[in-house]
C-alpha cells in the first residue's frame, strides 16, 4: 500500500501565476471546460473542414507520448487536440508560445481552461520549465502537442525542427508520434483573421522511440533529425 | 414559544432584514471595527511610524475583509435562500482548495462525488427536509466508498476514499449546519453571532497569545498557538456569546444563562479545534497556506476553517435544547 498525498504542482500560486505555470494541473471546473470546448472545435472541424484523419491506429494505447507536426495555422494544435480521446484527451496539452498566448490576461484563462496549453517561452525558456515539462511528461503521463518548427510557416513550406523536442524525450521511452497536416495553410494563413472552410486530412504516421538518444545537444540534434524526415515522410 | 427564534414582524426587505437589534448590533459592531481600523491605519501611515512593507500588510489584510464581510453578511441579511446559496459556495470553495492541497483533485470521479454531495446536502437543506438531510451523511458515505470500485484499481483505493469521506464530512454535511439554522425563521441574528464570534475568537488567541503567551499548546501541530491564547480565548467568546445570545434566545428553551454560557464554551471550543485541525491537515501535507484568494489571509479555508466544526455543534447542541429548526413548514420544493 502506497499513501502518497501528493499537492497539485501549482498550489500556492496567484491564480495569474497559476495559468502561466509549466505546473498547472486540471481541477474538475477545467476538465468540464475543456471537454466542452473539445466537443465544440471536433464539431467545427467536422462540418466546417471535412476534417480526415488517416492512421488513427499509430497513436500509442495510453499516454504518455508526444503528438508532433508541421506548423501552418492555428487549427494545427485545435486539430491534434481533437483526434485524442479518453485520458489522453483529458491529458493533452498543447506547448504554445507564451508571448503569443499568456500576454493578457484573457487570453490566459483561455489557452488554460479551454485549450490546455502550456506556454514555452520563445528563447527564454528557462532550464527549470524545460526540467518540469520533461519531468512532467512521465510523472503525470501526460500527451504533449507541438511544433518543433517553433513557429508558423508563412508560406506554407515547412521549416527545419528546433532542437527543444529532443529536451523533453531525449532518453526516456516517452514516445514521439509524426503528424502532417495537410490544407491548414489555405484554411487559415498567418495574415488571415479568420480560418475559412475547406478541407483537412491530417496524416499520422508510426512512433518514433528516442530512449537511446543522450539528453544532450548531439541526441537532440539527431531527434529533430529523424522526427523532421519522419513528418516530411507524411507528405504526398 | 419554544421551537422558533423570535419570528420576524416585518415585511421581507430591509426592514425585516435589520429588525431585531442584535443583527442591528452586531452589523454596526463589525462595520464600526472594519472603519476604525482603517483610521488606525491611516494615522499610523501619516505619522510614519509604520514602513511600506507592513502599510501594503495591514491595507492588504484589511481591504480583504472590507470585501469579505459584505459576502459573509450580506447573504444572511438577505434571506433564507441567499444564505444557504452562501453556504453552498463557500462549501465549494473549501473543497477546491482541499482537492488542490492533498492531491484528490486527481480523483476527478470521487472529487465530482463530493462536490455533488456538497450541492445535495445544501439542497436538502434549502427543502427543509431534514430527513433528507441527516440520511445523506450515511448514504454519502456509501457512494463515496463504492464509486470508484468499477474502476478496478484498488491501489491508493483506502486514500482516497478516506480523503474524500472526510472532505464530505467537513465541507458538506458539516458546513451545510450553519444554512439549515436558516430554516428558523428568526435566524439572522443566530447565525451572525455564529461568524462574529467565530472571528472574534482568532483574534482573541491572537491577541492573548501575543500578550500573556509563554507555553505553546501543540508546537509541532501550530507553533503560534498558546495555552494563554486558548484559554482567553475561551473566557472572552463564552463571555460574549452568552451576553449576546440573551436577546436572541429570549423566551426559548436556551433563556437560562448557564445553556448560553455552555453554548458559547462549545463555539469557542469547537472554532480552536477547527483551526488546529486545518493545522493539522496542512502540516502533515507540508504547505503553509491552503491557497492564495485572500490577501494577507491566505486560502478560503484559512479563514474559514473555525466555521467548519462550530456549525454542526452548535446546530445539534441548539436543535437538542430548543428544537432549532423543526417548526414548519418542511419539504418546500419536493412538497
Amino acid at each position: 500500500m502506497k499513501w502518497e498525498l501528493r499537492p497539485a504542482r501549482d498550489l500556492g500560486l496567484s491564480p495569474m501565476d497559476r495559468l502561466r505555470s509549466q505546473g498547472r494541473e486540471a481541477g474538475l471546473g477545467s476538465l468540464a471546460a475543456q471537454g466542452v470546448w473539445r466537443r465544440m472545435v471536433r464539431g467545427y472541424l467536422a462540418v466546417a473542414h471535412r476534417l480526415v484523419v488517416e492512421g488513427r491506429e499509430n497513436l500509442p494505447p495510453a499516454p504518455p507520448y508526444v503528438l508532433i507536426g508541421n506548423h501552418s495555422s492555428h487549427l494545427d494544435a485545435l486539430t491534434l487536440c481533437s483526434v485524442l480521446r479518453g485520458a489522453a484527451a483529458r491529458r493533452g496539452y498543447a506547448l504554445a508560445a507564451g508571448d503569443f498566448f499568456f500576454s493578457s490576461g484573457a487570453s490566459s484563462a483561455f489557452a488554460a481552461y479551454a485549450v490546455n496549453a502550456l506556454p514555452v517561452w520563445r528563447r527564454r525558456t528557462t532550464r527549470k520549465e524545460l526540467n518540469t515539462l520533461r519531468d512532467r511528461l512521465v510523472e503525470d503521463s501526460l500527451v504533449y502537442i507541438l511544433f518543433p518548427e517553433g513557429t508558423r510557416s508563412r508560406d506554407g513550406e515547412m521549416a527545419k525542427f528546433q532542437m527543444g523536442l529532443g529536451t523533453l524525450v531525449a532518453g526516456t521511452p516517452v514516445p514521439v508520434v509524426p503528424c502532417y497536416l495537410e490544407g491548414a495553410h489555405k484554411a487559415w494563413p498567418p495574415d488571415a483573421r479568420f480560418p475559412k472552410p475547406s478541407p483537412l486530412v491530417l496524416r499520422i504516421g508510426k512512433p518514433l522511440h528516442f530512449a537511446g538518444q543522450p539528453n544532450e545537444k548531439a541526441g537532440w540534434a539527431a531527434i529533430a533529425e529523424q522526427s523532421e524526415a519522419a513528418v516530411r515522410a507524411l507528405i504526398r | 414559544m419554544n421551537g422558533t427564534l423570535a419570528i420576524p414582524t416585518a415585511p421581507p426587505g430591509f426592514g425585516r432584514a435589520f429588525e431585531h437589534p442584535v443583527t442591528q448590533g452586531i452589523v454596526i459592531a463589525t462595520v464600526g471595527v472594519l472603519v476604525a481600523a482603517s483610521l488606525i491605519i491611516l494615522a499610523l501611515q501619516l505619522t510614519h511610524r509604520i514602513g511600506p512593507a507592513l502599510r501594503k500588510e495591514l491595507w492588504l489584510r484589511t481591504g480583504a475583509w472590507g470585501v469579505l464581510l459584505p459576502l459573509m453578511l450580506g447573504p444572511v441579511l438577505a434571506g433564507r435562500e441567499w444564505t444557504i446559496a452562501a453556504v453552498t459556495l463557500l462549501g465549494i470553495f473549501c473543497l477546491r482548495e482541499y482537492d488542490r492541497a492533498t492531491g484528490l483533485f486527481r480523483e476527478y470521479l470521487l472529487a465530482g462525488v463530493v462536490a455533488l454531495g456538497i450541492l445535495l446536502v445544501n439542497f436538502a437543506a434549502l427543502d427543509h427536509w431534514y430527513g433528507f438531510y441527516v440520511a445523506l451523511w450515511p448514504l454519502m458515505g456509501v457512494l463515496i466508498a463504492v464509486a470508484t470500485i468499477p474502476q478496478d484499481r484498488p491501489e491508493g483505493y483506502i486514500q482516497r476514499v478516506g480523503l474524500a469521506t472526510f472532505a464530505f464530512m467537513l465541507f458538506g454535511a458539516g458546513l451545510a449546519h450553519l444554512g439549515y439554522m436558516a430554516n428558523d425563521p428568526g435566524y439572522r441574528p443566530l447565525v451572525l453571532l455564529l461568524l462574529t464570534a467565530v472571528a472574534l475568537n482568532d483574534v482573541a488567541a491572537f491577541t492573548f497569545g501575543k500578550l500573556f503567551g509563554r507555553r505553546k499548546m501543540l508546537p509541532a501541530t501550530s507553533p503560534n498557538k498558546t495555552i494563554a491564547g486558548a484559554l482567553g480565548a475561551l473566557t472572552t467568546t463564552t463571555l460574549l456569546v452568552a451576553f449576546v445570545s440573551g436577546p436572541i434566545f429570549a423566551g426559548t428553551a436556551m433563556e437560562p444563562l448557564w445553556l448560553r454560557l455552555v453554548l458559547g464554551v462549545i463555539v469557542s471550543v469547537a472554532g480552536q479545534l477547527g483551526d488546529l485541525m486545518l493545522s493539522s491537515i496542512k502540516r502533515d501535507l507540508g504547505i503553509k497556506d491552503m491557497g492564495t484568494v485572500l490577501p494577507g489571509h491566505g486560502g478560503v479555508l484559512d479563514r474559514f476553517n473555525s466555521l467548519l466544526l462550530v456549525s454542526p455543534a452548535v446546530f445539534h447542541f441548539l436543535r437538542w435544547i430548543m428544537d432549532l429548526g423543526a417548526a414548519g413548514p418542511h419539504r418546500l420544493i419536493t412538497g
